[in-house]
């Protein structure tokens, strides 16, 4: 248990006792005016603050000053009162204030507000994650990331959306990794299984659920209590397992297969795909209840083509340890060049096959010929049929061809000045068409990207 | 309803919430803790009952 620096303003002598008793692990200050508060806030050094407003009767809300000044000295500042006008719940924010809880529950929310910090700061701490964990030098990737961190010890949901090979898993251990969570993180690809494996998978069975089900099961939903599920690939579940897990998500509890008792678990949902989730509902793929369920926070993950500067950084971290390799110039442009349709993937196996070759010093034939028959991305100039191929290769063909047309439709608008009856006219499509590709663009344009 | 009122129902509220979790925290107190935490909840339901008094007045 982190023992913690704690201050309190609270002029209540019986709430004080209460606050000094729920908080007796960690070291505690007392305040019972503003005025020794902020002399002590002043002088001191404290990891948390809880912030009553209202000190004594008739008073007028003189703790928000208190909040600014901790705010102003980094301490976590929790307000702690009765007080339930929105105008002083916003003030108490505006001034700094990180969480805001009514009075009476201390029993249960000083351990929340404790246990939250603590994941937070550990969060805080842990070492760089671009340089190990998910390796990127790429800016906006790195900001969106950041972003996510911010939740990652929350009970909010994630989505990760990105192509295959881009680096999802990897981000959802991160994420659990940061979470504080003591439970285990469990992962499943559910496009690898039927309806009723992935049922039996998720849920568990007991011994005689079906036939050849010789023993009982365990199910991922219960080896996640106070962990991570991360489900990859949700988009490839059926309609009816989606309406399933969106039971147990709701409820948090579930019916192994062939069991009257149901079970409880408290996990936390990453969940990942490769498609639009919104093309997905709108093709009627997705229940948008699940959707709304596990989109909280979302992260777009970039091709690697689109990052180019993480190609050389992402080779020398899979070479760390290892044999190190040195490319020359028209290696590393040719690679450069290349558009990666497998992604992070596909460069660490290249790496891999590299290293277990015979030269330490990599030359273009070496490099062609394992990249040989691919697209060179900029090469072809940035655009073409290698571009489409190497889109559809990452994300199918439909949803390649949807790019195309998107980008065909989006020019067309450009050079009739948005006129949409001499685009449909030219291009001749339909309205159907034309419309499903400016909402998707609209979409695309609501991503965090 | 006056800023007076208003007050006082803060206050209100506010000792009552502080009773309530002195209440929860009371079976857990040694007997020297239990008796200055009788003490305090006395004079927080004084107190109260005086909040309650200047309500009525002020009706």
């Amino acid at each position: 248990m982190d023992q913690l620096n704690i201050f309190v303003l609270e002029d209540d002598k019986l709430a004080q006792k209460v606050m000094a008793s729920r908080l007796a692990e960690h070291n505690v200050d007392l305040a019972a005016n503003l005025k020794t508060a902020l002399k002590k806030l002043e002088t001191g050094r404290y990891d948390i603050g809880f912030f009553d407003l209202m000190l004594g009767p008739g008073d007028d809300y003189s703790g928000l000053k208190a909040i600014a000044a901790a705010a102003a000295k980094g301490v976590y500042a929790v307000v702690v009162s009765s007080s339930d006008s929105e105008e002083i719940i916003d003030r108490a924010y505006e001034l700094g204030a990180r969480d805001f809880y009514a009075k009476g529950n201390e029993e249960s929310n000083v351990a929340e507000i404790i246990a939250k910090f603590v994941r937070g700061r550990r969060a805080a701490d842990a070492a760089d994650v671009f340089g190990s964990a998910f390796v990127t030098g790429d800016a906006p990737t790195r900001a969106m990331i950041t972003e996510a961190l911010k939740y990652a010890p929350t009970e909010l949901p994630i989505l990760l959306l990105g192509p295959s090979g881009t680096g999802k898993t990897s981000l959802a251990k991160v994420l659990h990794e940061r979470s504080g969570r003591e439970g285990a993180f469990v992962a499943i690809n559910c496009s690898a299984y039927t309806q009723d494996l992935l049922e039996a998978e998720l849920f568990g069975y007991r011994k005689g659920a079906f036939t050849g089900a010789a023993d009982g099961r365990t199910g991922r939903l219960l080896e996640a209590h106070k962990g991570t599920l991360f489900l990859d690939e949700i988009g490839t579940m059926s309609l009816n397992m989606q309406m399933k897990l969106l039971k147990a998500i709701e409820e948090r509890s579930f019916y192994p297969l062939g069991s009257e008792k149901p079970e409880r678990s408290e996990f936390r949902i990453i969940s990942a795909t490769l498609e639009d989730p919104q093309d997905l509902i709108a093709r009627g793929k997705m229940r948008f209840d699940l959707f709304q369920r596990v989109h909280g926070c979302t992260v777009n993950l970039p091709p690697l083509a689109e990052r180019p500067g993480d190609i050389t950084l992402l080779a020398q971290h899979f070479m760390k340890g290892g044999r190190r390799l040195s490319f020359t110039a028209e290696a590393r442009e040719r690679m450069l060049d290349y558009a990666w349709p497998g992604n992070v993937r596909e460069l660490k196996k290249f790496i891999d096959l590299l290293s277990s070759g015979a030269e330490g010093r990599v030359g273009l034939e070496t490099v062609a010929k394992h990249l040989k028959g691919q697209p060179a991305r900029r090469a072809a100039g940035g655009g073409g049929l290698d571009d489409v191929y190497s889109d559809a290769l990452a994300r199918g063909l439909e949803a390649a061809l949807d790019k195309v047309a998107d980008q065909v439709i989006a020019r067309s608008l450009a050079e009739t000045g948005g006129v949409r009856t001499r685009t449909m006219t030219e291009l001749k499509i339909s309205t159907r068409l034309l419309y499903a590709s400016l909402r998707r663009q609209e979409n695309g344009r609501g991503t965090i990207k | 309803m006056t800023q007076d009122s208003s007050k006082l129902l803060h206050d209100i509220r506010s000792k009552c919430a502080s009773l309530k979790s002195a209440a929860e925290l009371y079976k857990d107190c040694s007997s020297g803790e239990k008796k200055e935490m009788l003490a305090l909840m006395t004079a927080a339901a004084q107190e109260i009952s005086n909040a309650l008094a200047a309500l009525a007045k002020a009706a």
